[in-house]
């Protein structure tokens, strides 16, 4: 390897990809939305309140006026609180004319055998996803609980049925030792690392992305064999991959900075205390993870960014790597539910989901080790066999011009090329 | 010799490229690379330049391994192309320090080149703003830009109007008189025989003509007289069919028969000759009988 190559290389990846339009526009997207927020929070400064109702009443679907049809006495007359965002209707036909003139977003039908059954007709004009979602109100599901209650116990007990529990996360590792106590502790404990590795994991895909993006356009452009005859693919591959990594890395510090520019340094202060609220091991595995997944992706990126004869068809190619990187983030509500499922201790050993769900797992719950190790083992040993595959590919790739080479060509040509 | 190749066989799968390929090339000469679509002849440089690995045989450039002459040489790929976007000065240079050359010889050597194209006032703009002919003459001179010892020339004529084809004739000749070694591989046969003084023509990866171009044309000369004069009389010994051609008359002469006696038979019948010269075969007609005579 010449390292004099590789870091001439690396250098000019760097020095033209990080004056592109397309990457310009994506670090600046992150500090223009912080300008957006400062002028939006100035512009409705003493008009939180307000504000935060409209979102709550665009998101809840039990905030808006609903009628009932009651049918089993236990809802009428509706009690004084709830008369403004409740209108009581005498039978279905009126209820649903009060529908078809917008008075009411939705009608409840609630049926005489209501207390046996709990069976309530939910009838709206939205989709049936919105019918369903007034179960989950908490609006509606008060509604119902202080009218069954009303008058039969005392306040603070309906109160309390209303909204059973205020959870309190408290973990005990198998080491015996208490995390993320209190909600402050939950918050820095798991949800900052939580998003802090899918932030990191969407820059390794940043990273990649200009990479199939560089090699795709030297293939485009025809310079790629003037460049081979200058440097060894694997040069070539070595320098992208570090000049396009470190434009990553500037993207994220520059996004970084500028979001504890606007908040007056808080988001770094922030940042300082989460990453010491962090577990050293979840930092430091998050950190390995984060390596060994931008180098296997970048690998495969740069070898299947070769094999197309255009910068679409390369993408289309890469496609697959996105999608198995992504499965992980598919499963991100079981994960959050249960971080060691058999799926996820799977996709931990699998090359290319492992970086993502180990990133994921991690700060979610103590990974068993054999997970941990196993994962690295296999990342490890799948980089030199990508390098292998992913050089080969980049060599073949990168001669075969005016038509994508079949699945059948690739391999011919792979068991000819030595 | 600079080049070296010996027993040279590369296969695709059960397609063979090369089969059994030996030839040399001396130094300082233009070595012409021939053979129709498809015969190997890209396989073959691009073996010499490293990018692919032989299956079998061995090549060595100046010396050393296709992978350590690298900085030694430069080449013009038949498919080849520049970063659009770059600037033409940032383009060069970035080459050149990919051969090994320092940022500030690079910059000093690429201006040079620059002028010697006509291009200097360009330094500063990208390469896509250049027009077609601008750019083909950019691709020559990027791949000398390292001052290679050799050079590998894959089609350098292609799709060149008439004017681009002179301007690219006049640096592969000035390199020529520097000193390099020029490989050129060619469709235009014409140009290779203007600018070649050895060749290799190549069909279905292996070699069907090799040697000396001068030499290659005495062997497949026809038995024909080219003879500038009024008139030819009609019963010259040794001559069996005249034909008119272009103010002149092409005279094929029988088995056997020589030039020397055909201009002597005509000096003795008085006849007015302004010219006289054994009649030259074009290297294109012993390219498509060689390669016609191949596949039967």
């Amino acid at each position: 390897m010449d390292w004099h190559k590789v870091w001439v290389v690396t250098r000019h990846e760097y020095l033209v990809n990080v004056r592109r339009a397309g990457f310009i526009i994506m670090t600046a997207i992150v500090p223009a939305l912080g300008i957006v927020v400062l002028l939006f929070g100035t512009l409705f400064a003493g008009q939180a309140r307000q504000l935060g109702a409209f979102f709550v009443e665009q998101f809840d679907v039990g905030s808006k006026r609903t009628g009932v049809v009651d049918q089993s006495g236990y809802f009428s007359p509706i009690l004084p609180e709830y008369r403004d965002k409740f209108t009581l209707y005498e039978n279905e036909a009126d209820a649903e004319v009060a529908l078809m003139a917008e008075e009411v977003s939705q009608v409840l039908v609630i049926g005489e055998d209501y207390l046996e059954t709990g069976r309530v007709v939910v009838v709206s004009m939205g989709s049936g996803f919105s019918a369903a979602a007034v179960s989950d109100s908490e609006m509606v599901r008060a509604f119902f609980v202080d009218h069954l209650l009303a008058n039969r116990v005392d306040p603070a007990l309906r109160e309390r049925a209303a909204d059973p529990m205020d959870a309190e996360p408290r973990v005990i590792s198998s080491g015996g030792e208490t995390q993320g106590e209190g909600p402050w502790g939950f918050a820095f404990t798991f949800v900052v690392p939580y998003f802090l590795a899918i932030f990191l994991v969407t820059t390794i895909f940043t990273s990649s992305g200009y990479l199939l993006q560089s090699v795709a356009e030297e293939k485009e452009s025809r310079v790629i064999e003037i460049v081979v005859s200058s440097v060894r693919p694997v040069e070539l591959m070595a320098g992208k991959v570090v000049g396009l990594g470190a434009l990553g890395l500037t993207q994220l510090l520059v996004w970084v900075a500028s979001a504890a520019g606007f908040s007056g340094g808080a988001v770094a202060l922030l940042a300082v205390a989460g990453a010491a609220f962090i577990p050293t091991r979840v930092l430091a595995l998050g950190v390995v993870y984060y390596l060994l997944g931008y180098v296997l992706y970048a690998i495969l990126m740069a070898g299947v960014g070769a094999l197309g004869t255009t910068m679409r068809e390369s993408q289309q190619l890469a496609g697959i790597f996105s999608f198995c990187a992504a499965v992980p983030y598919m499963l991100s509500g079981f994960l959050f539910a249960n971080p060691n499922m058999l799926i996820a201790r799977v996709l931990s050993f699998f090359p290319l989901t492992a970086p993502t769900m180990m990133m994921l797992r991690l700060p979610l719950a103590e990974v068993p080790w054999v997970d941990v190790v196993g994962s690295i083992v296999v990342l490890l040993l799948s980089i030199p066999a990508a390098l292998w595959v992913g050089t080969k590919l980049f060599r073949v790739g990168l001669l075969v011009y005016g038509k994508r080479p079949t699945m059948k060509e690739i391999w011919i040509i792979l068991r000819g090329e030595g | 010799m600079i080049i070296q190749v010996q027993d040279l066989v590369k296969r695709y799968g059960d397609v063979v490229a090369v089969d059994h390929l030996s030839f040399e090339v001396e130094r300082g000469g233009i070595f012409g690379l021939l053979g129709p679509n498809g015969a190997g002849k890209t396989t073959i440089i691009r073996v010499i330049m490293d990018i692919l690995n032989p299956d079998a045989g061995s090549v060595t450039v100046l010396g050393q391994l296709p992978g350590q002459a690298k900085a030694r040489v430069g080449y013009l790929p038949e498919e080849r192309g520049l970063y659009r976007n770059l600037k033409v000065l940032n383009t060069l240079v970035y080459l050149a320090e990919l051969k090994g050359i320092s940022r500030s010889a690079a910059r000093e050597r690429a201006m040079g080149l620059l002028e010697r194209i006509q291009l200097e006032e360009w330094a500063n703009r990208k390469v896509r703003d250049l027009s077609q002919g601008m750019q083909q003459r950019l691709q020559l001179v990027a791949s000398m830009i390292h001052d290679p010892e050799v050079l590998f020339l894959d089609e350098p004529f292609q799709g060149l109007d008439p004017v681009n084809v002179e301007r690219t004739k006049c640096i592969i000749t000035e390199q020529h008189q520097e000193g390099k070694t020029i490989v050129l591989s060619s469709h235009q046969m014409n140009l290779v025989e203007a600018l070649c003084d050895r060749i290799l023509l190549i069909n279905r990866g292996r070699a069907v003509l090799y040697g000396s171009l001068a030499e290659i044309k005495r062997q497949y000369a026809p038995n024909t007289v080219r003879v500038c004069a009024p008139h030819i009389p009609a019963d010259l010994p040794g001559v069996v069919q005249v034909e008119p051609d272009d103010g002149a008359f092409n005279l094929a002469l029988a088995e056997g028969a020589r030039p020397q006696e055909v201009l002597r038979a005509l000096l003795d019948r008085d006849v007015e000759i302004q010219a006289f010269e054994v009649a030259p075969v074009p290297l294109e007609d012993i390219f498509v009988a060689v390669v016609s005579g191949e596949e039967g």
